[in-house]
């Protein structure tokens, strides 16, 4: 039991760091990144790429992971998007180019694994790092790094959105990019920012991931749904949404699924991503906003003075 | 701006404005629902599709420079609703409208603004989303003085105000044109009370100019009265 304690908070962690980039590209761009959960994996891959042809351990490779996946982020806003805005491209429209994108990205990833697995004359197609973890007292390490880079983002997230002047105007542009426009924000840019930081957490959180769950280049496709599912049901259009709803997705996609396994025999396994889709079709039908969209939550945020 | 012709997308809503605002004087443009008032002033920012024409200041082509670059220049738009950001402070709205400017000049023109605006000093740390909406178009207008403006547009800055609220945003026009060098450009549906206080005033009908001159002229203009005051029958102009 303990041992899926753990697995579920990790899990969560690295959703939360995973629906706060989608939220944050929505937000600012107003476009579902379906390639979000290919951010990811491709930060699997940078780790590996690190550990083989280096021997870097994967957590250290953390910082340069965070760096290619925010150049990652900025050029699917440039390739995918820009010129489809540029010429003022509906929003389904620039849903399917985010799924082109990340149908792009699945065969890069894809031949990469190839190549890599050519170099390394291993099998790269399917890999994990979990012989590679530390312990503190019986602590994994993919705990306790999964949970400070949680608290990292949210420290560093707070103080660059309310105690500096760029941050100030992110939000300002979050909320209404053409007046943001009008103050003479450059709202350009903090769409720029935003899919770097969008791409930098996802690749972040991906070089983690091996450390708690096998990896193959088609991962992506089973991880999308809870990514998306964290978003929404914390509510897609509030940062903290992503905080919330990553959380409650992590958490109750491992432990319902735990749950179901002991009552029903282990093939339940499988299906634990309905839950996820379950949870996230209710939240459509009763209440798009998410839980951050709610009044009660507005409540507690004047409580909070927030 | 002359020959102006602009819209949205395929959307064409002016054809053919020309128009001319005079520096250190209060600009009116009034008109019925529809006839493209609030298009014009988007127009002017460049927040519209422009097809021809061209729109100058101080003799300097502005037709298609961007809007934060307009800021810089010292104009400044108030759109009619959603013109202050509601989930920042007051003083993070202060803060935010004088984004181009360097801190010890940011604090001088946030101290100047409250200056002219001391309805602000009190609620400065509270949401702006919780103002009434005669604290938020202060606000609005104080956010414009931080940034420097010289041209200051203003679409509909007293719609859903109470007359006596309205009358305390129309007296700060008033004080901005007369103490402190801003050219007001304004978009009421309070027609009769903003060319009161104008000192020229246009007439759109159906995306065109169809009166231009001094306001007390056009107030006592036959087609002004026939489509505010009811005094003849409404026509076709």
């Amino acid at each position: 039991m303990i041992d899926v304690l753990i697995g579920a908070i990790v899990w969560s962690n690295l959703l939360v760091l995973l629906a706060l980039g989608l939220t944050m590209t929505y937000i600012t761009t107003g476009v579902p990144n379906f390639a979000q959960a290919s951010f990811a994996i491709v930060g699997s891959y940078i780790a590996l790429t690190l550990l083989r042809l280096i021997g870097l351990n994967p957590y250290l490779s953390i910082p340069v992971t965070f760096i290619l996946g925010g150049i990652l982020g900025i050029s699917t806003y440039y390739i995918a998007l820009k010129p489809l805005i540029k010429r003022k491209a509906s929003i389904e429209m620039l849903m399917i180019a985010t799924l082109a994108w990340d149908l792009i990205l699945f065969g890069i990833i894809g031949a990469y694994s190839e190549v890599l697995s050519a170099i390394t004359k291993k099998t790269e197609t399917l890999f994990v790092f979990t012989s590679l973890d530390f312990n503190i007292y019986g602590i994994p390490g993919r705990l306790v790094v999964s949970s400070l880079l949680v608290l990292l983002t949210i420290l560093g997230l707070y103080l660059l959105l309310y105690k500096t002047k760029f941050g100030i105007a992110l939000r300002a542009s979050m909320e209404n990019p053409s007046l943001a426009e009008a103050m003479g924000i450059n709202v350009e840019n903090t769409r720029l920012f935003s899919w770097f930081l969008s791409g930098a957490l996802a690749c972040m959180a991906g070089s983690v991931l091996p450390y708690l769950q096998e990896i193959i280049p088609q991962t992506g496709y089973f991880i999308v749904v809870s990514i998306f599912a964290a978003s929404i049901v914390g509510g897609l259009y509030h940062i903290v949404g992503a905080l919330v709803g990553g959380y409650i997705i992590g958490v109750s996609e491992s432990l319902f699924t735990y749950i179901l396994s002991i009552l029903l025999g282990p093939g339940v396994l499988v299906y634990s991503k309905v839950i996820s889709l379950l949870m996230m079709i209710v939240t459509i039908l009763l209440h798009p906003r998410g839980i951050t969209g709610t009044e009660m939550w507005r409540r507690v945020e004047r409580w909070l003075n927030l | 701006m002359e020959k102006l012709n602009s819209g949205y997308g395929k959307l064409q809503i002016l054809f053919d404005i020309d128009l001319e605002v005079p520096k250190g004087e209060i600009t009116t443009i009034v008109g019925p629902n529809g006839s493209g008032k609030s298009t014009f002033l988007k127009s002017l920012f460049g927040l519209t599709d422009i097809y021809s024409g061209r729109v100058t200041y101080e003799g300097r082509d502005i037709t298609y420079t961007p809007p934060h670059e307009k800021t810089k220049m010292g104009i400044s738009y108030l759109p009619q609703t959603n013109n202050v950001f509601t989930n920042l402070t007051v003083r993070e709205n202060l803060r935010i409208a004088g984004y181009i400017l360097n801190g010890d000049e940011l604090e001088e023109r946030i101290n100047f603004a409250l200056e002219v605006f001391p309805e602000l000093r009190g609620i400065l740390d509270r949401k702006a989303g919780s103002l009434s909406g005669g604290q938020r178009q202060m606000l609005a207008m104080a956010t414009a003085l931080v940034r420097k403006t010289r041209i200051l547009m203003l679409d509909e800055p007293t719609a859903q105000l109470s007359p006596k609220l309205a009358q305390v945003i129309f007296d700060k026009i008033v004080e901005l044109r007369d103490n402190y060098d801003i050219t007001p450009i304004l978009v009421e549906q309070n027609a009769k009370r903003a060319l009161e206080i104008s000192d020229v005033g246009y007439m759109f009908v159906s995306g065109r100019v169809a009166y231009g001159g001094s306001a007390k002229s056009l107030l006592n203009h036959e087609k002004f009265q026939s489509y505010f005051l009811g005094v003849v029958g409404i026509e076709e102009c």
